[in-house]
């Protein structure tokens, strides 16, 4: 009896960790934000009075600045740069003209998100922005905001229903822009790719942008690929150890890494500074973290692409607003008309992303991105401009 | 309902009884041979084999073998915790977390706040950092522990909440941003290029490990001569030295084997001024310091077990709980400390991780108390209490993180990884159980 009870003990236990750990962290943040409720609707009296009655009716979502509310779903506020920077730019754009900020973190669940985005509708929000955990698990979330005339924005992943607008950094070129820097750095030899997570579609727009460079070269032998695989949750540890396992097959003959993300690259680094190769090896990232930002002022990562996270916060943030206001979706400014993986012509809004090297490092330090002290910290004096 | 002790040493003496032919089974029985261990042994050895073919020769190479130590120092560190929690009928599910909440706050204090204070690379950030680590791990350990034991909430309860806690502490102290680069003293306790002993260093820890098997015979031969207990026969004995001295200076062997890549012996040649000779330098690579930091741990972990009345407490309420109030012992602060040690081998092995890494990130240590526990069990520990070694759930590290690296090697994709994984978990508990039951008749 007693070993019965152990196996099934063990499986329980498993089970209840493994589901912890998909709801883990949500609890801790931020949800359902009410405090920026405090927006003074009612002190600024520029508003016509009449419109006052239209806030609660999401049948008749416009009406003017002053009783907007737009929602936000986030699929997991846990990561650095969503509380950083796109939350404060979103806000702003939204406060600026008088609107109302609420949202909510579905703690990377997508059941949770659904929910989540049906509580937005009912605490009255006239448009959503949706950070989307899983793009295909959310769509009956999204038929029935669009079915209720509330307008989607598809905040960087996409969400394939042609009624959202999809608002994001052009991913197949964030990944063109990373295989730029690197092929043109090593135009032949041996290549290792680190994707990220299997079930993000940027993990494939990425490797499509790499392919748009390298692919002829691989075709005609002057590139070889000896290593490419997905990486979990995008995990900086699994990264490093799936680097070494590569330098071990290959025996340390790599001599460019294609790594999809900054975090990635971290690990990437690590297991070639093992090897006595960091720095030699150039390695790719994006997203400008700042340790990143640092390894590329050291020379030990060649390129992260910056997407502005601002930028993107604020464009999401106007689009979100514009079409609260009543303004329909192709008519919203920006946008361009976007074919999806799935078929769907998507109205979309594709920002330009830069790519950051050694040679433009001051453009985020102008833009007050990182300090100069966090950027330069353990640098050679005299190798970086910026650092003096 | 038998107070069944640890290593099943003891309890057989007389059931063997004299017979003409012994069997290859009762012969190593006589001998005290740890069947179970001797079963993941072969297991492992099947893995590592099968992986070697599989994966076109490249597992069984000296540089993979010591990638392989290296990872697996993290999770066998703390699986050596895990077993003793196991074994007191408790668990402990937020090691993962709490690895990712003390690693975070430890990486803050060296990058961040210490070279403000000391200056930057100052000799003594990494031993405060470790201190930190470590006291960190024990105030969390404990936290929870006292919460267990004298507040009554089961730990299964007090740990889960422990996970989310500790996960949103993780993202909270830095709002989820990854901290780097680690002090450069400190990084050597990850391995790396020069974390390790060398070659030197390396075969003196190999010889004292011998020395230090050959005298824990002796002293086993000599304790049980004076309390009249039965005697493992002769040969047993001497297998048992050569075999353990084999095993050791050959992993030592196999360390040295594995040079020091050859871009890192030329900065090594050109900082002490050494000419680089022609067909280069074969500097060997030794014991890695995770390596050696987790043997450290296994050793006084099992000291901890076996020989100290702590260890013989936990198993004792583990075996059987009321037993153990009646007999005066102080059950509560005993499994109060029991959380505690748990937490300070976190504590370790979160300056491990964040050591290799280079780098403290919001995801640290995601899932890690699932190969913890994972390791414990398949390592023998029962999860209904009073069973399990650490040496077993060491090794049960081992066949958890052999599976996983050989898989990368083999380029499997992350999804079929888990489900691989999972499965041995699930078969390696199942053939343990119907074994023990078959035993148990």
């Amino acid at each position: 009896m007693r070993s019965l009870r152990t196996t099934w003990a063990l499986m329980v236990a498993l089970a209840l960790v493994l589901a912890a750990c998909g709801g883990g962290g949500g609890d801790t943040t931020t949800t359902a934000a009410a405090a920026p409720a405090t927006t003074e609707p009612a002190a600024e009296e520029t508003t016509p009075p009449e419109t006052t009655g239209t806030t609660a009716a999401p049948v008749e979502p416009g009406g003017t600045e002053g009783d907007i509310t737009v929602g936000v779903s986030w699929n997991n506020y846990n990561e650095e740069r969503w509380a950083r920077w796109d939350e404060p730019a979103i806000r702003a754009a939204i406060e600026e003209v008088g609107g109302r900020y609420i949202s909510t973190d579905a703690g990377s669940s997508a059941e949770q998100q659904l929910a989540d985005v049906e509580n937005l509708i009912s605490q009255g929000a006239d448009a959503i922005i949706i950070l989307a955990q899983d793009g295909t698990a959310i769509l009956p979330a999204v038929e029935s905001a669009l079915s209720q005339g509330i307008p989607v924005v598809a905040y960087d992943r996409l969400i394939e229903n042609p009624g959202a607008l999809y608002v994001t950094f052009d991913n197949v070129g964030v990944g063109r822009l990373m295989a730029e820097v690197i092929y043109e750095m090593v135009p032949t030899g041996n290549y290792v790719i680190i994707k990220g997570n299997q079930a993000d579609a940027n993990a494939d727009f990425l490797r499509e942008g790499f392919e748009q460079v390298i692919g002829e070269a691989v075709a005609n032998g002057d590139i070889t690929i000896v290593g490419e695989t997905y990486t979990d949750n995008w995990d900086p540890a699994l990264a490093q150890t799936e680097m070494e396992q590569f330098l071990t097959q290959a025996n340390n003959e790599v001599d460019a890494v294609l790594s999809e993300n900054d975090g990635m690259a971290g690990g990437v680094v690590a297991a070639l500074e093992a090897q006595g190769l960091a720095g030699q090896v150039p390695v790719s990232g994006q997203d400008a973290d700042l340790a990143a930002l640092n390894r590329v002022a050291l020379g030990t990562q060649a390129v992260s692409v910056w997407k502005d996270a601002r930028e993107l916060g604020r464009a999401a943030g106007e689009a979100a607003v514009a079409m609260a206001q009543g303004t329909p979706l192709e008519e919203v400014p920006g946008t361009i008309i976007f074919d999806s993986p799935g078929g769907n012509q998507m109205v979309s809004i594709l920002l330009e992303p830069v790519p950051i090297t050694r040679d433009n490092l001051n453009l985020v330090v102008d833009a007050e991105w990182i300090t100069i002290d966090q950027l330069c910290q353990g640098v050679q004096p005299g190798t970086v401009e910026v650092c003096g | 309902m038998s107070v069944t002790e640890a290593p099943p040493s003891e309890t057989q003496q007389g059931e063997t009884s004299v017979s003409p032919r012994p069997s290859l089974g009762s012969a190593l029985r006589s001998a005290e041979f740890d069947m179970r261990t001797l079963g993941m042994l072969g297991l492992l050895i099947v893995i590592w084999i099968g992986f070697h073919i599989l994966s076109g020769g490249t597992f069984l190479t000296p540089r993979n073998l010591w990638n392989l130590s290296v990872q697996f120092s993290p999770v066998a560190i703390m699986a050596t915790g895990m077993v003793l929690v196991i074994v007191s009928r408790n668990i402990d599910l937020s090691v993962g977390s709490m690895l990712g909440a003390v690693g975070m706050a430890i990486a803050v204090l060296q990058a961040e706040i210490l070279p403000d204070i000391l200056g930057f690379g100052h000799p003594a950030i990494w031993l405060i950092a470790v201190g930190a680590a470590l006291v960190l791990g024990g105030l969390i350990g404990l936290l929870q522990g006292v919460i267990v034991a004298y507040v009554g909430v089961p730990s299964f309860i007090v740990t889960l909440g422990g996970l989310l806690v500790w996960r949103g502490v993780n993202w909270w102290i830095t709002s989820g941003r990854t901290v780097a680069p680690m002090d450069s003293t400190f990084q050597l306790l990850g391995g790396g290029s020069r974390g390790s002993l060398g070659e030197v260093g390396s075969w003196i820890v190999g010889v004292l490990a011998c020395v230090g098997i050959v005298a824990i015979l002796l002293y086993d031969r000599r304790q049980r001569m004076r309390y009249g207990f039965k005697l493992r026969p002769t040969w047993a004995l001497v297998t048992l030295a050569v075999v353990g001295s084999a095993a050791v200076l050959g992993a030592v062997w196999v360390m040295n084997s594995y040079y020091l890549p050859e871009n890192v012996a030329m900065q090594l040649a050109e900082e002490r001024g050494i000419p680089w000779p022609e067909g280069g330098l074969k500097i060997p690579m030794g014991i890695s310091y995770p390596v050696l930091i987790a043997i450290g741990v296994m050793l006084l972990m099992g000291f901890v077990a076996n020989q100290r009345r702590f260890g013989r407490y936990i198993y004792s309420i583990g075996g059987n709980p009321e037993a153990a109030v009646l007999s005066g012992i102080n059950t509560r602060w005993t499994i109060a400390k029991t959380f505690m040690t748990m937490g300070i081998l976190v504590g370790v092995a979160a300056a491990v991780t964040v050591a290799r890494l280079n780098a403290a990130t919001s995801g640290l240590g995601t899932l890690a108390e699932l190969y913890v526990i994972a390791a414990a069990v398949i390592g023998g520990t029962s999860l209904a209490g009073g069973l399990g070694t650490i040496p077993g759930a060491v090794l049960g590290a081992l066949v958890m993180q052999s599976l996983q690296s050989g898989m990368v090697l083999m380029n499997v994709d992350a999804p079929m990884q888990d489900i691989v994984v999972g499965i041995v978990l699930v078969v390696a508990v199942a053939v343990d159980v119907y074994y023990r039951k078959r035993a148990a008749q």
